[in-house]
């Protein structure tokens, strides 16, 4: 447990931001939580090119992942880390407004590893990023013979 | 007559035999050198001349041998012309074939009237101005007969019409009463076999002069141009078939002559000439008489066509009017039909009609039974017939016979390309008494290896029954016009439909995208009014007073509610949407897991259960879980104000389906509003006493219906509300709620 690796969060809604970032407080990880605004800048991060560039390697613990993102939206980046040998032991949360049944399936099929429906209840929302924080940030180990601070 | 029979006859080489009458003479000549080829053994008999060696050497064609020459250079098809040999005057005509240059020699009586053109012009100027005038066919007819008469001197002179069977009805008859008069008789068809009827429609006189002639060979038999027997089609002077002959001598008749009617390019009709005793008819006169036969063939198709357009006029008139009939009903097209009946029945002049539509048959008129019909319609479409027509149905269906004086003929048009829609018209039967010259089938014995033509031309009386009057071409023809048109509307219909679709599908998929965007961006909203004021609440708590915190928790409530609504408003949308996933479902399973899923809102709750053992029903297991959730949750909710809540659950099959009741004690509702019980936002209680949206009713109706069932609520107020719903047992051939089904 000595090593915590970073949250990255995908959030495009200021709002929403906030809120997750609050109900991420509340857990108390003690994971750096890394914010992308779009897409674009969460591939960037995965890929460490732009201004990531100069970040230290490793991966992720998890990515939440909002679904509808300017530019690369979530699905297109799910894709993107799913259909990638290196990237696709990241786990990733899909968080989304929608009750869409086909973005679910569309999400499942590309491989997330859970999907929220961001509910109204507050305290509901807490729970959920609660558990998966939990869950995947401190719970997850990397997988056996991953390159990650290998 | 035999099959075998008829077509020994209709085989007789009566083109080519090698034969002629002995009333003329004739010789075929080389068209380069007008070297003799052949002739008829009689020729030397007849003309006093002999061309063996060559006509230059002949002093008796030294007239004629220049104008065979300018005709034989020229090219006028016919060489028509007298002459006199040794005297004797002599009628020559010549026409060309591959055979060679083909005269016939004919003698002329001194006497012999003058019909050249000049001559017969008056006579021919008062046969038109009588057909000119004449009222209708039979009177053209009669006028016809009698010019022929006077002109050629037979005893009687007969103007057949033959009809479809090739059976001759004798329109017209002028006679001297030397012969039997044959009027109004009819001949069947069977008396000139098919040859004859080509070589009649092509060579349109004939004359036989004397019916006990012995037939002059031609020599030699065979053309020395192509080595074929020479064809004589087109000769006068041809000698006809010995069964001719015969039928002649068994009609009592020494000499006739027939002139061809050709109407259209067919043989309409004959006017056939007869003498009790032999007779000559001059050349001249001959010709006169088929110029008139040409006029009048002119004649008749000009009325005939005349006829036929201004009934086609009339019923086009019909047409146009059930046309607009049918444009202005608001109805179905078949009904609308039948609302025009009297003009459905007009288009064909017919008693009754039916309409066959999906295997529906409205009727008007006098028609066959039902069963009747769609058989018809069966039987008509396993053929692919698009037009159909007959003056006699129990000739094609002996069943018809039973209903034969409803309908004998039927004209049928076929309304669809894929299923047996048709229109059908029917006529009654019309019993009519045939006058037949001699019994029609016994026309001819084969005896002794050798064919007899008929003999007896003794009246021969048939009553024709189940046949109605015959569909005039200009009646098929209106059937036929009224098919294009419908056609050109079903067309139009389903161009329409088309479009309607094509619009349906972009309203839904408009539709689509905005609930889409509707369920991010509405919800986010609400979501963050309350993710905020419980943010604030956790931090101000101290700090706000009573008050505050009471306003605060009621924006929070408020935009909770909000929420919900359009959660529960979006399921409702995806539902109509949402493909289904119809499996067997175990009742007793999904409802102890939906039962399990309510516990928070039983606990505290002293509830008694009755739960039947279900039945297994289909349907897709996650939306009836969410018909069963709202149900019991209704029954939680409307059973709250009771201490003795009892919900019970039950089932009963029926036939195909199974029906599920979920029934409570609770406060119930007035039936009066039950229609209102599954509208979307339609509440029977306020909001005050029982929360919700407004919508799990509406969903669940929604739900049903989709999988092809049924729901049902009663109550009475005070007395517990039960609502029933029905699914099928096994899954269903279509989604019966598809947007576009």
């Amino acid at each position: 447990m000595a090593d915590l690796r970073p949250i990255l969060l995908v959030e495009d809604n200021p709002r929403d931001l906030e809120l997750t970032l609050a109900a991420l407080a509340k857990c108390q990880l003690a994971n750096e939580i890394v914010v992308a605004r779009d897409g674009a800048e969460a591939l960037d991060y995965l890929y460490r090119r732009g201004a990531y560039g100069e970040r230290p390697p490793g991966d992720p613990a998890v990515v939440l992942l909002d679904l509808k993102l300017p530019k690369v939206d979530g699905l297109q980046v799910l894709e993107k880390i799913k259909t990638d040998s290196e990237q696709r032991q990241i786990p990733v949360v899909m968080l989304t407004s929608s009750r869409e049944e086909r973005d679910l399936l569309r999400s499942y099929e590309l491989g997330v590893n859970a999907f929220v429906v961001k509910p109204v209840d507050f305290n509901a929302f807490f729970e959920a990023i609660q558990d998966l924080g939990m869950f995947w940030a401190i719970l997850n180990e990397p997988p056996p013979g991953g390159r990650s601070n290998a | 007559m035999t099959g075998a029979s008829v077509e020994a006859c209709a085989s007789e080489p009566i083109r080519i035999p090698g034969a002629i009458q002995p009333f003329g003479a004739l010789m075929v000549l080389d068209p380069q050198t007008l070297a003799c080829l052949q002739r008829s053994r009689n020729f030397q008999d007849v003309t006093r001349a002999d061309p063996a060696n060559g006509l230059d050497a002949c002093p008796e064609f030294r007239d004629l041998l220049p104008e065979i020459r300018r005709w034989r250079d020229d090219s006028a098809a016919l060489l028509i012309t007298r002459t006199r040999i040794q005297g004797a005057p002599f009628h020559v005509s010549g026409h060309r074939s591959s055979q060679g240059l083909i005269l016939e020699f004919e003698p002329l009586a001194t006497d012999a009237p003058d019909f050249n053109l000049d001559g017969f012009y008056p006579r021919l100027r008062g046969f038109l101005e009588k057909v000119r005038s004449a009222p209708d066919l039979t009177a053209i007819a009669q006028a016809a007969v009698t010019d022929i008469r006077a002109i050629t001197g037979f005893n009687r002179v007969l103007l057949y019409n033959f009809d479809e069977d090739s059976h001759g009805t004798v329109l017209a008859e002028d006679n001297d009463g030397v012969l039997p008069s044959y009027q109004g008789l009819r001949f069947p068809g069977s008396d000139i076999p098919a040859q004859a009827r080509d070589l009649y429609r092509l060579n349109r006189i004939r004359l036989i002069s004397d019916a006990a002639y012995t037939p002059c060979p031609i020599e030699p038999p065979m053309s020395p141009i192509d080595g074929r027997p020479l064809d004589l089609s087109f000769v006068a002077l041809r000698s006809v078939s010995p069964i001719h002959l015969e039928y002649m001598r068994n009609m009592g008749t020494a000499a006739s002559m027939s002139v061809s009617i050709v109407v259209d390019g067919q043989l309409w009709g004959l006017i056939s000439s007869h003498s009790r005793d032999p007779w000559r008819v001059a050349p001249q006169t001959r010709d006169a008489c088929e110029s008139l036969g040409q006029i009048l063939s002119l004649q008749i198709e000009a009325y005939l066509r005349a006829e036929r357009s201004s009934a086609r006029l009339a019923l086009k008139e019909v047409e146009s009017q059930l046309l607009a009939a049918l444009a202005a009903s608001e109805s179905d097209f078949e009904d609308a039909l039948l609302d025009a009946s009297d003009l459905l029945l007009a288009l064909t002049n017919a008693q009754g009609a039916a309409i066959v539509s999906h295997d529906v048959v409205r009727l008007a008129g006098a028609t066959p039974p039902e069963a009747a019909i769609l058989q018809l319609a069966a039987d008509l479409f396993s053929d692919r017939k698009e037009i159909f027509a007959t003056d006699s149905m129990a000739s094609v269906w002996p069943d018809a016979a039973s209903f034969a004086d409803h309908a004998s003929g039927v004209l049928a048009i076929s309304v669809s390309q894929i299923r047996p829609d048709y229109i059908f018209w029917f006529r009654p039967e019309v019993v009519r008494t045939v006058n037949w010259s001699g019994d029609p089938t016994k026309p001819m014995s084969a005896e002794s290896d050798r064919l007899h033509p008929r003999n007896s031309f003794e009246l021969w009386k048939e009553l024709v029954r189940l046949r109605s009057l015959p569909w005039s071409d200009a009646e098929r023809e209106s059937a036929l016009g009224f098919h294009s048109s419908i056609q050109a509307m079903i067309l139009r219909g389903a161009e329409e439909r088309a479009q309607l679709t094509d619009r349906l599908e972009r309203a839904n998929k408009e539709l689509e995208a905005f609930s889409y965007s509707i369920s991010h961006d509405l919800r986010a909203p609400f979501r963050h009014i309350v993710g905020f004021a419980e943010l604030l609440s956790d931090r101000e708590k101290k700090r706000l007073d009573e008050k505050s915190q009471h306003y605060l928790r009621t924006i929070s409530d408020a935009a909770h509610a909000a929420g919900r609504l359009v959660d529960d408003l979006l399921t409702f949308s995806q539902l109509g949407r949402a493909s289904l996933r119809v499996k067997p479902i175990d009742m007793n399973t999904l409802v102890a897991s939906v039962l399990r899923l309510l516990e928070p809102d039983t606990k505290g709750r002293h509830i008694k259960w009755r739960i039947a053992s279900l039945p297994s029903a289909s349907g897709d297991v996650a939306m009836i879980a969410q018909v069963w959730q709202n149900l019991l949750q209704n029954a939680i909710k409307f059973t709250a104000k009771r201490d003795d809540a009892e919900i019970s659950i039950d089932a009963r099959e029926e036939r195909d389906m199974i029906a599920f009741t979920v029934a409570d004690n609770g406060v119930g509702f007035e039936m009066a509003y039950s229609d209102k019980l599954f509208g979307v936002f339609q509440r029977l209680h306020s909001t005050e006493e029982f929360a919700g949206t407004g919508i799990g009713l509406a969903l669940v109706k929604r739900i049903i219906l989709r999988h092809g069932g049924t729901i049902t609520g009663h109550s009475e107020p005070g007395a517990g509300a039960s609502f029933t719903f029905t699914l099928p047992k096994r899954p269903l051939a279509r989604d019966s709620g598809a947007p576009n089904g």
